[in-house]
């Protein structure tokens, strides 16, 4: 039983935490919103340090670093709210790594770490919320290869894009595909996101696709918890930075003749903020750390962090708003955008009352970090 | 980074879970696992188990006689402890007067209070609050005053938990007015078999009498039962505060409690009520998080570093969660926590048999007996040991300053 990050894991961050202070200052933020959402330069960038190959192994062209290493680079990315989305590429990596045949690994593990290919999920259909084993999505042989016919929602970058990791079900069981954007019968329409990042829908028409499993709910299952830990590091660096700001505006900003920080309803109002900061960072270490355990344990591990991070994110967002009053709500000032970064993260792969049913269904005798 | 405790840690506490198994008596663990009443022979039996062990002071150092165990030791030891179903040690004499007699007694004291201590043959008892004396304990008021080789103590204490069986008690004590009112205060041993103490037990909210008032009148005390020196006993009693962060979460019980919320909440047909489980999967995730901040504290403490940002979160959040599980236990009985037979609450209550139905506890279930008493005396847990509201001040400190 060990907290401690080791001093390579701390390069790591540092490594990381540089190039967001550095590199990805608010500025470079805003433009990016502005112009839709997603700077290509700004995903290689991040391809440069290492972060695209961070789950894919080595002799791929990798890092071949495990989910701790996940963790400490999310936080970070999430203490900047950077839009370009690595969480998809750490499943990307994961799953292609975990499921995928040789042939397939070989041409595409090499081109995610690199950063030349961006490979995101497209699993969201619209009778599904946050169902994944509710798939319209179909597909059918052809030949050597498949083809598929899908409409999916909110395809992280989906426009940008250069490969989708797609399930639709053969003969009524969920598989998943690799599609390539370019491929003929692939069609996309992207637009912005509420935390100011970029989506798309896609829709496939007999659109050509690679098999990665027949095993697809398993495998989709694993990229979603890939996603859930990785959102919730994310979640913890968003908060984390929240606080900070929150704090600071409270020392600075005078009503009465003082520091509004001096106001016990305030100060106490910060105490419970600090709580569910914590609850969620010891979370975020859980489900990191479950990561790698037995599907069922996993799955239960990252219901009951998903449950107490939306919780805290939401908490957290709103009294960071509340705390700052009338600036809080103005889209100038840094902390809506946190505010929003942390609502989005809430709803993405299942929300707070999702993951509380999910627990509660998987609920077992036995209680605690143990059982 | 690592969830797993490292094999020795896994030995330790199999060697800890199978004497606990061994040594602690049925009676008192089926009354722990089901909150029934206990008796001081049932709490000083247990102690005087452990002390014979040499573990009722399982947090000392071995130069006192205790283990020497590091922190995460200790939580495996309370852990094994209490998910047997082992009674809270009561704390004044081992955890919370010795390591003061070990840090700021003199050797002669260290002598006289230790043994007796370790042994769990002393009842120890803690006079700090007053009744005008509660957050702001430093105002306290209690007088002794020195006249030769003696101290004449005047006032009186409240909240003295269990103090109708204390045979010493450690009182702050006000001995100057002078400066600071931190700074006139008093560490000092009082035998509470002294003329001119009187103890009056409060019968609480639950029915129960768990804490005293204690009065001192003109009760004399000899100088030589004064820790340190006079006037810094303030110092010592933060000092004190500042031991057992971890414990004060008391986790350890939670675990033990949830999975006892489960099995009332299938016994009384709520478990397959959604909306009532999912109350209980809020608690089960709250539970896990409050488990892994407890390890975070304990991995620093292992390795040296600094926890103090998240230690004083542990008491808001474990009192909280004392608080939920009663709760949810009393509602998951519903009606049947409501009838008042204060007989029930002894282990081994079965009603008048030869009445038939109408001789048992309503509804036939007698482990519904203690619910509600449990949920009216859980209200105390986030008012003692520094109100929850106190100790958000404390943890507001932390983020700004």
């Amino acid at each position: 039983m060990d907290f401690d990050f080791s001093d390579d894991q701390e390069q790591l961050r540092d490594a990381v935490r540089k190039w967001v202070d550095k590199g990805y200052d608010f500025e470079r933020r805003r433009k990016t919103v502005a112009a839709g959402g997603f700077d290509r330069s700004a995903y290689n960038e991040l391809a440069e340090l290492g972060l695209a190959g961070l789950y894919i192994s080595e002799d791929a062209g990798g890092m071949g670093m495990g989910p701790v290493e996940g963790m400490v680079v999310m936080e970070e990315l999430g203490r900047g709210i950077v839009l370009e989305p690595l969480t998809q590429t750490l499943i990307a990596g994961g799953v292609l790594s975990g499921y995928a045949g040789d042939a397939l690994k070989a041409q595409w593990l090499p081109k995610i770490a690199s950063g030349e290919a961006l490979v995101v999920l497209a699993y969201q259909e619209r009778k599904a919320r946050y169902k994944l084993d509710i798939c319209e999505a179909k597909s059918t042989q052809s030949g050597a290869g498949w083809s598929l016919t899908a409409t999916k929602n909110m395809v992280p970058a989906g426009d940008q894009a250069d490969a989708f990791i797609v399930p639709a079900t053969v003969d009524g069981k969920i598989a998943l595909f690799l599609v390539e954007r370019g491929a003929a019968g692939v069609a996309t329409r992207g637009y912005g996101t509420q935390d100011g990042a970029r989506a798309a829908d896609l829709q496939l028409t007999n659109a050509p696709a690679s098999l990665i499993t027949t095993d697809g709910l398993v495998a989709l299952e694993h990229a979603i918890d890939i996603g859930i830990a990785a959102a919730c590091a994310e979640a913890v660096g968003v908060m984390d930075k929240t606080v900070a700001i929150t704090a600071e505006y409270m020392n600075t900003r005078k009503q009465f003749g003082v520091a509004i920080s001096s106001f016990q309803a305030l100060r106490h109002r910060m105490a419970d903020v600090k709580m569910q900061l914590e609850l969620a960072r010891s979370m975020s270490y859980y489900a990191s750390l479950k990561l790698n355990a037995p599907a069922d344990e996993r799955r239960c591990a990252m219901a009951r962090a998903k449950y107490q991070l939306g919780t805290s994110m939401r908490f957290v967002g709103q009294q960071a708003v509340q705390l700052h009053g009338g600036i809080g709500v103005t889209d100038e000032y840094i902390v809506s955008h946190y505010f929003r970064k942390l609502t989005q993260l809430e709803m993405t792969f299942g929300d707070t009352l999702h993951h509380l049913g999910e627990v509660s269904a998987r609920m077992q005798d036995t209680a605690g970090v143990f059982a | 980074m690592d969830l797993a405790f490292t094999p020795e840690e896994q030995k330790f506490r199999e060697d800890i879970r199978a004497w606990v198994k061994d040594n602690l008596p049925a009676d008192i663990s089926h009354k722990v696992h089901n909150a029934l009443r206990l008796s001081r022979d049932d709490m000083q039996r247990w102690g005087k188990i452990l002390g014979k062990k040499g573990w009722l002071g399982h947090g000392w150092p071995t130069q006192f006689g205790g283990p020497g165990w590091n922190a995460v030791q200790k939580h495996l030891f309370e852990e094994e402890c209490a998910l047997a179903g082992a009674p809270r040690v009561v704390p004044f004499g081992p955890v919370m007067v010795a390591p003061v007699i070990m840090a700021f007694g003199n050797a002669e004291q260290q002598q006289r209070f230790l043994p007796g201590i370790a042994s769990g043959e002393g009842w120890w008892s803690q006079g700090y609050s007053e009744p005008g004396s509660g957050s702001d304990l430093a105002s306290l008021k209690t007088r002794a005053e020195r006249r030769g080789d003696k101290y004449i103590v005047n006032g009186q204490k409240a909240w003295t938990t269990l103090g109708q069986y204390g045979e010493w008690i450690f009182c702050l004590v006000r001995t100057s007015s002078e400066g600071k009112p931190q700074t006139g205060i008093s560490f000092l041993l009082i035998d509470m078999k002294s003329p001119g103490v009187t103890v009056r037990p409060v019968r609480l909210l639950d029915g129960e009498c768990e804490v005293n008032e204690v009065f001192f009148d003109n009760v004399e005390v000899p100088a030589e039962n004064l820790i340190g020196e006079e006037n810094k006993g303030w110092t010592y009693a933060k000092h004190l505060l500042s031991h057992e962060r971890t414990n004060i979460a008391d986790v350890n019980r939670a675990k033990r409690e949830l999975e006892r919320l489960k099995r009332i909440a299938k016994t009384e047909g709520v478990w397959d009520d959604t909306r009532f489980r999912d109350e209980i999967a809020k608690l089960d995730v709250e539970v896990v998080a409050l488990e892994m901040l407890v390890l975070r504290v304990l991995s620093a403490e292992k390795t040296g570093k600094n926890s103090l940002d998240i230690a004083g979160l542990l008491k808001i959040r474990g009192s909280e969660i004392q608080q939920r599980y009663s709760e949810l236990m009393m509602l998951a009985a519903g009606p049947y926590s409501l009838p008042l037979i204060q007989e029930a609450m002894e282990a081994g209550w079965q009603g008048d048999a030869a009445a038939g139905a109408l001789g048992g506890f309503p509804g036939g279930v007698v482990a519904n007996a203690p619910l509600a008493s449990t949920y009216f005396n859980m209200r105390k847990t986030t008012i003692y040991g520094g109100s929850n509201e106190v100790q958000r001040t404390i943890v507001s400190q932390v983020v700004l300053g």
